[in-house]
Formats: C-alpha cells, structure tokens, sequence
C-alpha cells in the first residue's frame, strides 16, 4: 500500500475514495483495464500504477473480510507507519462500513449445491385409470424451481422438477422431515 | 351374443368353452384351480411360479399342460375385467353363470373374488400411472465452517438428494436449503398432508 500513497495523494474527494474502494472490491476487479483507465483518469496516474492500487485495496478488503475484522485499530495497524493519517481513517472507515454487506455477499455467493428457490405443490384426486376404471385416490404434486448448477450464480437460470407423491411416500417424507427438525432443536439447544 | 359386465367386447368361442370345461373339475380340483389363480393375481410377478403350479396340477391330474394354460389364460379374463369394473360378488358370479359355469363353481369363485378384493383393487390402484414419482429421500444438514472468502462461518445447511423415477430408469435431484427454507417446506409438506387427510 505504501508505494501508492503518492496517488493516493491526487484524490479528488472523498466520494472518489468511496467509490474505489466498492469498486475494486469484486473478483474481476484486479484484471478489469476497464477499471484500471477509468481510475488512472480520475486520480490522474497511469493506467499501470492504477491497477496496482486496485489489486492492493482488493487484497485489503478480502484480508478484512477473511479475518473478520471489525474493529477500527485491527485495519489501521495493516497500514504502513509513515501512511497519510486522515487517509488511512477513512478508508478504514470506508472498509467497516462496507464489511457487513460484502460478508452477506460472500456468504451468498459461496459454493454450494444447488439452491431452491421456490416451491408449490397441489393434492390431486385420480378419478380412474386403465387398470381400475372407478377410484378415488389423492395424489400430491410438488413442484421445485431449483437454481441451474451449470450456469453463473445470480444469472436466473432455474431448472425445475415436479415430483409425484402418493400418500404414504409423503407420511414417509414427513417423517423423515420431522426427523431432520428434531435434529435440528438439539444442535440448536446446545 | 352373452351379456357380460366384466367385458364389452364379445368373446371368442374358444374362451366360452374354456369356461364351460371348467364344469369338467370336481369340487377339489376347481378349488385347487381357483387357489392357483388367487395366488397369481395377488403376487403377478410370480409368473413362473404359476406355470409351475399348473404344471404340477397337470401332472397330478392326468392332463396335458399346455390346454390347462390356455384355459386358465381365458379364465384370467373374467378377474381383470371385473378388477377394471369394480364388479361386485354377486356381478362375478351372474357372469360365470352366464357363461354356462355351475351354480356352486360360480358361488366358489365369486366368494374368492370377494375375499381377494380389498387387496387386488388395492394393487390396480398401485399400477396406476405416476408421473416422476418420488422414490427415495435422503438428506444430510451440517455447518459451513470458513470459506475461502470468509474464515469463520457457522451457517446451517440441509441437502437434500431426491431419486425421482422417470421412465424405467431414476434421476437423483440434489439440492441445498437453508434453514427458514427448510422450515418452510416441512409447514407446505404438512398443509399438504392435511389437504390429503380430509380425502381419506
């Protein structure tokens, strides 16, 4: 960080600061000479010495996001000794602002399986059939949207799969589901 | 041309006189027959074991195995169609009488036909057609402890592996819940089970 601070010096405002330290935040962030221009015009330095001040506040925000810091003297004391006093206040300030909705960000965004996102089921009646041609039997439907595993998170792309239940399959899943619950309670009794 | 419930369609001559052989048992023998027959109905996986039944009566019996088959194939058509009717006892013996089958055989048969109801209606209804029926459920829930973006965590998970069968083969969904989605779906499952309650 300390080799920056001369760019640093030619910020123009505060809100410059702000934004910089949102935008070179995402994971692209580093690689993008987008974003390494459209800073080198604002601060007036090369697009080069640009994008390293960018790689070196991402490295900043995920340290701190990583080790979960929170308080003000655990960021300030990463900052060199001879770094500009006001400056290193606000982007510590910045930092913490900033940490409680990139925590849920990344949280969102770790890897899992894939999520549902919503559910509907309908109780159906089967009236008859080929095999017996007067009945009365309810039946369950259940319908899942589930995130598409294949595609980016967060692109919309959903795969959806309707499932029939007959009624013991669901007594059986319920109590599987109730199991789970009861499980559940425990750990979180604990 | 026979007035039949079990079957609109009319049968071939060679079927009505499988039926009227049936005539030629004596009481043991039929019962035997009716016996074989039930056992079949009732397990329809075991078609070996019905063949080598008839056999075994064939042999016992002094007869040739290949036309006791064939009448048992004709006499199969009066269960499944009643099966499909919902025909009662007394339905199956007016058509066995119709056919020209002895008034204590009739009464024989429609008893077993009776007795057997509950559980053969009971299996039509259990071949009936499903669409991607749920097979199997398992499911695991544990804690995200860190992750490469953020070292400590401590955020429930539940995963659940469904096996749906399409077909004649089995796809396994997989999917992740957090924890008030879980709560959710088990309240749904719940309203659903009670919406299927009120039908039963």
């Amino acid at each position: 960080m300390s080799t920056h601070y001369h760019e640093w010096e030619k910020a123009p405002s505060k809100d410059a600061v702000r934004q910089l330290c949102a935008d070179s935040f995402p994971s692209g962030a580093p690689e993008s000479w987008r974003l390494a221009e459209s800073t080198a015009g604002t601060l007036s330095v090369s697009a080069i010495e640009a994008k390293e001040l960018i790689a070196a506040l991402h490295t900043l925000s995920h340290h701190i996001l990583f080790h979960n810091l929170t308080a003000p003297e655990q960021i300030l004391v990463l900052f060199p000794k001879s770094f500009h006093p006001s400056l290193k206040n606000l982007i510590t300030k910045i930092m913490l602002e900033h940490s409680p909705p990139w925590r849920n960000e990344a949280l969102s965004n770790q890897i899992s399986l894939p999520h549902l996102v919503e559910m509907d089921w309908r109780v159906d009646m089967k009236t008859a059939s080929d095999s017996v041609s007067r009945m009365a039997v309810p039946t369950c439907l259940v319908h899942m949207k589930v995130e598409d595993s294949s595609c980016l998170r967060g692109s919309g792309a959903l795969s959806s799969v309707t499932v029939e239940l007959s009624k013991e399959t669901l007594d059986t899943m319920l109590d599987g589901l109730g199991r789970i619950r009861d499980q559940l309670s425990v750990v979180a009794g604990k | 041309m026979l007035q039949l419930q079990f079957t609109k369609d009319t049968l071939p001559d060679s079927v009505i006189n499988d039926f009227q052989n049936l005539n030629k048992f004596n009481e043991q023998q039929f019962t035997s027959l009716t016996e074989i027959l039930f056992n079949f109905l009732l397990e329809p996986k075991e078609a070996d074991r019905f063949l080598h039944q008839l056999s075994e009566f064939a042999g016992e019996n002094g007869m040739s195995a290949g036309p006791l088959r064939n009448l048992m194939k004709s006499l199969l058509l009066l269960p499944h169609g009643s099966l499909k009717k919902n025909l009662t006892e007394d339905q199956v013996k007016e058509d066995l009488l119709t056919l020209g089958v002895s008034e204590d055989k009739a009464d024989h048969f429609s008893q077993q036909w009776s007795l057997h109801y509950p559980v053969l209606s009971r299996l039509a209804v259990g071949q009936t057609l499903m669409v991607n029926q749920l097979v199997d459920m398992e499911w695991k829930f544990g804690v995200t402890v860190g992750t490469s973006e953020l070292q400590k965590v401590g955020n429930t998970f539940l995963q659940l592996k469904l096996v749906i069968r399409k077909g004649n083969s089995t796809e396994n969904v997989y999917m992740e819940l957090t924890l008030p989605q879980f709560y959710n779906f088990l309240h749904e499952m719940e309203r659903a089970k009670a919406s299927m309650d009120c039908f039963s």
